[in-house]
Formats: structure tokens, sequence, C-alpha cells
């Protein structure tokens, strides 16, 4: 046996103990992350969870006109205008005929959601044969009602420390006796815009919002990034000004979020006087923080095609657009969408410049337009992890699962599209 | 390859090969020679032994070219020899047929040699040859002189003088015809003296040869049958 | 003549020359001008003192050259002599490096292809290029060949782009291997097969000359038996400039040769010539393996 082979074996052990050590190490590191990745997303799916689900109300509505106020051979408008919240208190009266002090009725009428008179309107409008009947009708319960019934926690906490008391505890029995309480979907948080009140609070409105923010960014930040991007990698010049360009380039895919922010306050809303909340706003702020982003992506992108490629078809007479066009953009297509999609998805998790736009406003209408006012699902958190009533905070959690599932959706979308684009050389 | 004056190859083996060659056809060479000068004497002395030993010694010359021949196949077969490599190859390869036939030629000195110790009586007219034999002596050592320094000047010096070792063979030729018609019971001694000085004339022939080729390998032209005939 | 202190040398491939380093002042003193006959009677492409430099590097010196028609002319010469740099001067694939700078005159046909007004894409259709490594875009094999024809509109109609198609796959001699898969990608081939894709995908365009650097580099004996073969072949209808590191090739392939050391021209022949006798000192010794 020679000489090496004997320093060489026994070198050996301490060679594979020491991969072995650094194998454990990378496990736990991963483990590790897998670790906090599952206590945060438990955490907000089992606070998110409840939010998908809310309690119905069934109530019999006496429809008589004089409940309503109704005069005699009522028009349209008439039965538009009509007394239905009275029609709704009568109701819950006629549940509980022995309530009589006024702060219990008070908390009786507070049973059902303020949105009850609105579903009875809306049931007499589509149907007017129904004045005069009494109608059986599931309507809304109040968020505290809702709450108290999903938290199993809550019902453990004494009477004084929480909104929901015990003779309204003894109504939802009465109720639940009656079967005139169901339990199902929270449509209304897919339908409703933002709400004062947690039962008719939606998340339509940020998503919306969201929606219309991210069409204005791609759609200004995509051509814009990879025109940027051909022109940098195959037609500048290389010298000192294209130098400069690089290097703030890359500085400006650092600038923090909020300093883009105040830029687009000073420039589109003060000086351009463009519409505040607007999500065209919003948009061009987030496209300005996307664009280096997608630059550099793409650059990487442009960079990583073979030059052989570009000068084959350079030698066949194609023209420098030619080449680039038909062979280089095409190879780099899957590293600037994967690009883009990142791009776009830290748009979609931004907060910062946009609250300094004013997409931080309580708004109820759900956008129709670039140019309506708008928030987006981000800012919606934040703004629901402000409010204090006990449902905010599972809608919070439910706002953030959403704005998850939007994430993943876009990322899976990408990979979509890299394979389909993919092409190996 | 000293007067090419070019520098190592990049392989040193390639070197050691083609140097390999030359030596070898250096050694036929001085072989040749010396049965040219053996037989040559065996001739004009009489001695039947060193004939002998020239016809003996003639398959070693044979041996020698195929070894050669065999050494040059490998070479353009795993060198692909080009330019001055390739013209050394390509005259080597000539050069060894054009030895090899010098030492056929000596073979038959030696064998008219052996045969005539057999005849009870010394025949005339032998000393005839040593003239013719001695010139020609000298222009295979020059030849193989220019061969082993690859001097161009040399070699056409040499080449020059086949055309006096052809008029020495003309007129030993007519002395010859001349004593045949004086002396007609010696015709067929006479003859045999002929074939000798005709073996003789031969090797000069494929001396001239060999200069040649050492001019087509070190000016890479070939100047057979151009000026060599027209002179 | 420039002054040949100046050692500077192209920053290619300059690995093997740089051992030499020490005497390369001793190789240039060798150099005093191109033996043999640049000039040929019916010259296709006819360069004149053409000067290359990279950046403060000078390339090329000087070089003059023709490439008469329908001959396949082979310049040889060791790593970093400016062999490539040259070719791709006649079809100005320089213009991509930006430090390049071409001086001199160099004519098609009588017309300086480094004019102002002479356009490149239309000379680069004129002057084909294949390349040392087989880069077939990432495309089917018909569209490879029919890349040329579509962005130079040479083909009216549908029927007459799968004439040129198929009759430049029949001259590269790859008809045969690839007529019933012409619709897989060509970098599925083989590296020999996509070698001549790459060239029916040249031949496409119907050019003039067509210009090969170390086409056969990177490909087995076979497959470069294929392409010197095709090259022999269309050595009959087009002007042919190959660069190559096979001295046999060459010597296989060629018309004649150019021996290119250190940025100059050292000397040009028949190829017969140079292989069995050439004239300058520094070109037997590269041809014989004496390098150095």
């Amino acid at each position: 046996m020679s000489e090496t082979t004997e320093i060489v074996r026994a070198s050996l052990a301490k060679r594979y103990a020491r991969e072995r050590r650094f194998r454990l190490l990378g496990l736990a590191s991963v483990m590790a992350s897998a670790a906090f990745l599952v206590l945060l997303l438990g955490n907000i799916l089992t606070k998110a969870w409840p939010a998908f689900t809310t309690t119905y109300v069934k109530i019999d509505v006496p429809l008589t006109p004089e409940v309503l106020r109704l005069p005699d051979a009522p028009d349209s408008e008439a039965i538009a205008s009509a007394r239905y919240g009275r029609a709704v208190k009568q109701a819950m009266r006629d549940l509980f005929p022995d309530v009589s002090s006024r702060s219990e009725k008070r908390a009786l009428y507070q049973t059902v959601s303020a949105q009850a008179e609105f579903t009875v309107k809306d049931a007499v409008i589509a149907n007017p044969e129904l004045i005069g009947t009494t109608h059986s009708l599931w309507v809304l319960a109040d968020d505290d009602l809702d709450t108290y019934r999903k938290s199993k926690s809550l019902q453990a906490v004494p009477e004084e420390d929480r909104r929901f008391k015990d003779f309204q505890v003894t109504w939802l029995e009465e109720l639940s006796a009656q079967n005139r309480i169901k339990t199902s979907f929270n449509w209304v948080f897919f339908e409703r815009g933002d709400s004062r009140e947690p039962e008719l609070a939606g998340i339509r409105g940020a998503l919306a919002g969201s929606f219309y923010t991210l069409i204005v960014t791609l759609a200004l930040s995509f051509p814009i990034g990879v025109a940027a991007a051909i022109y940098l990698e195959s037609f500048a010049p290389r010298n000192r000004l294209t130098d400069l360009i690089e290097v703030n380039i890359n500085n400006l895919a650092a600038v923090p979020s909020i300093v883009f922010g105040l830029l687009g306050v000073a420039v589109f809303i003060n000086f351009l006087h463009l519409p505040r909340s607007a999500p065209l706003v919003g948009g061009v702020v987030l496209s300005l923080m996307t664009l280096p982003t997608i630059i550099i992506a793409s650059r990487a992108a442009i960079k990583s095609v073979p030059p052989s490629i570009a000068d084959a078809a350079l030698g066949l007479g194609a023209s420098r657009m030619q080449a680039v066009m038909h062979h280089v953009l095409p190879l780099a297509m899957p590293g600037i969408l994967t690009g883009t999609i990142i791009g776009m998805a830290q748009a979609l998790g931004e907060t910062a410049p946009l609250l300094m736009i004013g997409m931080v406003a309580f708004i109820v209408d759900v956008p129709t337009g670039i140019t309506d006012p708008a928030t987006v699902l981000p800012v919606q958190v934040y703004l629901w992890s402000d409010s204090p009533e006990r449902a905010f905070t599972e809608r919070t959690s439910a706002a953030i699962v959403v704005l998850l599932v939007f994430l993943i959706l876009m990322n899976a979308f990408a990979v979509y599209l890299r394979k389909r684009f993919e092409r190996s050389w | 390859m000293d007067n090419l004056n070019l520098p190592q190859h990049t392989s040193h083996r390639y070197n050691e090969e083609l140097e390999d060659v030359r030596n070898r056809v250096l050694q036929m060479g001085g072989l040749v020679e010396q049965q040219v000068t053996n037989g040559l004497k065996a001739l004009l002395e009489f001695d039947s032994e060193l004939g002998e030993q020239v016809l003996n010694a003639d398959h070693q010359i044979n041996a020698m070219e195929v070894e050669i021949d065999e050494l040059c196949t490998q070479v353009l077969a795993r060198r692909q020899p080009a330019a001055s490599d390739l013209r050394l190859v390509v005259m080597v390869i000539k050069t060894i047929t054009d030895l090899e036939r010098i030492g056929d030629e000596a073979e038959k000195l030696g064998r008219v040699s052996v045969s005539l110790s057999s005849q009870s009586r010394r025949p005339a007219y032998y000393a005839e040859l040593r003239h013719l034999g001695e010139h020609v002596k000298a222009v295979l050592r020059d030849t193989l002189d220019a061969f082993a320094r690859m001097d161009v000047d040399a070699a056409l010096r040499t080449a020059k003088q086949d055309g006096d070792i052809d008029r020495e063979y003309d007129s030993l030729s007519r002395l010859l015809i001349s004593h045949m018609m004086e002396d007609p019971r010696e015709v067929r001694n006479i003859l045999e003296v002929s074939w000798c000085a005709r073996a003789l004339e031969r090797i000069g022939d494929h001396a001239n040869n060999i200069c040649e080729y050492v001019v087509y390998l070190v000016h890479g032209k070939d100047i057979r049958h151009t000026q060599s005939r027209s002179e | 003549m420039n002054s040949f202190t100046d050692a500077a040398l192209p920053a290619t491939d300059s690995t093997a020359t740089t051992k030499e380093a020490p005497d390369l002042d001793a190789q240039l003193a060798k150099f005093t001008g191109t033996v043999g006959n640049v000039r040929v009677d019916n010259a296709k492409m006819s360069m004149t003192g053409v000067d290359v430099h990279y950046g403060d590097a000078q390339a090329i010196h000087n070089v003059d050259l023709d490439l008469g028609k329908n001959e396949v002319m082979a310049m040889i010469g060791p790593s970093g002599c400016g062999k490539s740099t040259f070719l791709r001067c006649l079809n100005r694939m320089n213009d991509t490096i930006e430090s390049c700078k071409v001086a001199g005159s160099l004519t098609l046909d009588g017309e300086d292809i480094y004019e102002r007004n002479q356009d490149v894409v239309l000379l680069r259709a004129r002057v084909g290029i294949v390349f040392q490594k087989p880069n077939p875009f990432p495309k089917s094999i018909y569209d490879n060949v029919a890349y040329g024809p579509r962005i130079h509109g040479l083909a009216a109609s549908k029927s007459e782009l799968d004439d040129i198609v198929e009759q430049s796959l029949k001259r590269a001699s790859l008809w045969s291997e690839v007529a019933d898969r012409l619709d897989n990608p060509g970098t599925g081939l083989s590296g020999g097969q996509q070698q001549r894709l790459c060239i029916a995908r040249t031949i496409a365009v119907s050019p003039e000359v067509i210009l090969m650097d170390e086409p056969c580099s990177a490909l087995d004996p076979i497959a470069t038996a294929k392409i010197e073969e095709l090259i022999d072949e269309l050595g009959k209808n087009y002007t042919i400039a190959i660069v190559t590191h096979s001295m046999q090739q060459a010597a296989r392939v060629s018309d004649r040769t150019a021996y290119f050391h250190l940025g100059r021209l050292v000397e040009v022949g028949v190829t017969n010539d140079i292989f069995t006798n050439p004239t300058h000192q520094l070109t037997e010794n590269y041809i014989t393996g004496r390098f150095g």
C-alpha cells in the first residue's frame, strides 16, 4: 500500500464526518423554516376558519301595509321607500313577546344584522304580492351572536367580559330550539365591500382594488421593463452612461417602498392631479417599484441565452431586432415571466406606498374601474387588524388567507408559463 | 536535418522516429558501400572468398530495406508528416530502393568473382574495370555524404559526375569490343567483363537518383528527368 | 508594414501562444511580408491592407488576400493568430463586438463591404457563415432551414418554401436522414447532423460566399468526413473560406491555403505546395509540427 493511500485513508473519516455535519445542518435549517411556516399557516388558518361561515336567523316578517306604513294600492316607488325596519322589529317582538325593557328591546333588535331590513325589502320588491302576508325569511345574524356561537372559548368567558350577554344567550337557545338558527357559507365575505359591521364586511372591494392595481402595474411595468432590459442587453453601447444606469437600476430595487409612495403623492396626485385612492395611481407607483425587479430578472434571462443563437440569426442576415425578437426573447421568456410574476407578487403584497397615496380610505363600494376609489388586500388586512370587534380578527386572518391563495395562484401560473415556454438548446 | 535548419518537433517521439529512419538509411548506405568496395576488390584481385562474403551479405541489405520501409509506413500512418518531413519519408522510401538495387549490382560483381575462381587461369581484361570502379565508388561515397549532410551543392556536383561515368563506360565498352574483334577466343571472357562494367555503370545511375532525391528533399523540387538528362 | 515590435495579441484563445511569448520577437523578425501570390484572376472577394484592432490591441496586421470564385480557401495558424477574426471581417460579424475596429479595403464583387451605405443584412445574406459549435435554433428542422428565406422573403408561397428547404437539406446531404421528421426539433439531431443543418440553413438563403469557422472542431471523425465531403461538393458552386485547426483538414478540403501567424498573413499558396513544400520557415514549422 502506497504512502498516499495511507494518508488519504487517515483523512477519510474526518472528511465524511464533516460532510455529515454539513448535511445535518442543512436539514436542520430546512426543518426550522418548515416549522415556522407550518406554525404561521396553522395560526392563520385556524383563526380564519370561522370567518368562512356565518349564522342566519329565520324570522316571520309581518308584511302588512300598517307595519310597512304603505298606502293602499302602492306604486313601486312607495314599495321601495316602505318602512321595512319596522317590520323586522315587529317580527323580533313577535318572536319574543316577553321582552319589555327598552335596553333589552334594543338588544333584541340587534340580534339580527342591520342588513335584515334590506333583505326583506329585496324580497318584497322582487315579489310585491307578499304585501299583506306574513313571510318567513332567513336573515343575517348579528356578528356578536355569530361569534358567540362559533367560539367555544368565548362561551366560557364570564358574562361581564363579553358583549353577548346571558339573556341574549337564552334567546339564542330558544331560537335554536325552534330551528330558527342555521350556519352557512359566508358568501357575504366574498360578495361585499368593506363595512363597519363585521358581519357585512367583505373583501370583494379589496380584491377588485388589488386586481385593478395589478393590471395597471403589469400593463406598465412588463412592457417597459422588458423593453429596457432588451435595450440594455442587446443594443446599448457599453459606456459610462449605461454603467451608471445599471447601478441605478440595481439601487432602485433596494429603495424602501414608502419612498415610491411619497413620490406618487408628490408627482401623480399633487402635480398631475390624478384621483386619490385610485388603482390607477397605486398601479403606477407599484410599477415604479416593480420595474427594477423585472429589468434585472429580464436582463439575467436574456444574458443566459447562448450568444451563438443570436449569432446564427445575424449570420443569416437577420437584423439585430429580428435576432432578438425571433430568437433571444422567446428563449428568455420563461425567465422574464418568472421575474415579472415575482415582481407582481411583491406588488400584490405591498402596503406602505399605497398608504401614502390614500388607498387606505374606508371604501364600501366595490370599485368598477381603475379610477374608482379602492383599497387593496394588504391594506384591507391592515385596516381590519386595527378594528376592535372580535369578528374582524377572524376576517383579518381570512383576508390573509385570500391573499396567500392569490399569491399561490400567481406562482402556479408562473410555473405553468415557464413549463410552457421552456425550450432546450 | 541539420542542414535544413529546422527546430525540433513539438513531439520528441516523432523527432526520434525520423532520426531513427535517417540513421538506418545511413547504416544501410554504409553497408551497400562496403558491398560495392568488396565486390570490386574481389573482382580485381580474384579473391573468391571475398566474393563469397559479398554474396552472403546481400540478404542483410534486403532485410534493412524491408525494415526501413516498415518504419516509413508507420511514420506515414501515425504522424501524417507534411512538408519537409513528408519529403524526407518519401525520399527515404525511394532511396532505399536504389540502395537495394546497388546492393544487387554489388552482388553481381561478387558472383562473377566467385565464378572466376573455378577457371584455371587468370582471365585478362579485368584490370580495365579498375578505373571505372574507383570512379563509381567515389561517386557513391560522395552521394552518401551528400545524403548524410543533406548537402544540395554536393548532391548536384555528384549528380553531374554521372555523365562522366557514362562516358567512361562508353569508352570502356568500345575498348572491350575492339578486344573482342582482335581476339575472338576471349569473347566469352570479355562479355563477363562487360557485364561487370554495366553493373558499375548502373550503380552510378542509382547514386545519381539518390542525389536527385536529396535535392528534392531540401528544395522540394523534383529535378528528375530535367536538367540531369539534358546535359 | 507595421512595426513588428508591437507584440500585442488579440485577447481571444491565446493559451497556446502565451508559452512562446519570450521568442515572439524572434518569430516576428522572420516575417518580412506575405509569401506567395495573394491575388487571383477571378477574385470573388478581395482584401487589401486589412488591419483589425480590439481596443488597443491589434489582431490583424495589413493583410492582403483574394478569395477566388468557387474556390475553397483554408486559413490555418496557431491559436490567436487572427484567422477567425479575419474570417469574421468578411461578413462583418465583428460588428457585434464593440471594441473591434476594421480598417483597409474589403470588397465583394468589387463593392466595399465596409462602405457606409453597404447594408449589413444584405451582405450577410450574400456571405453566409457556419460557426464552430453547431448552433441550430431551438425550433423544428424545417423552421431552422426556412428561417433565412422567411426573413428575406425569398419564397412567395408555402410550396416554394418547402422546395427551398428540401433543396437546401439535399445539398447539405441531410435530406435522407431527416426527410420524415422535419417537424422534430433541430436540437435533437446528432452533432454532425446539427452542423449539416446549420450548413443547410446557410445555403437556404443562396449566399455567394460561405464562411466556416472551424466547422468540425466539435465533431467526431465520421461526421467530420461527411462535412468535408460536403465542402468538396459545395466548392463547385460557392466560394468557401474555412478556418480550421486541423492541418489535415485544410490539406484535404482546400484549393488554396493561407497561413496566419501573430496577426500576419505569412504565406498563401496552392494547398498542394503549402503541404509538400512551403516557402516560409514559419509555415514549415507549423505544418510539420515544429512550433517554437
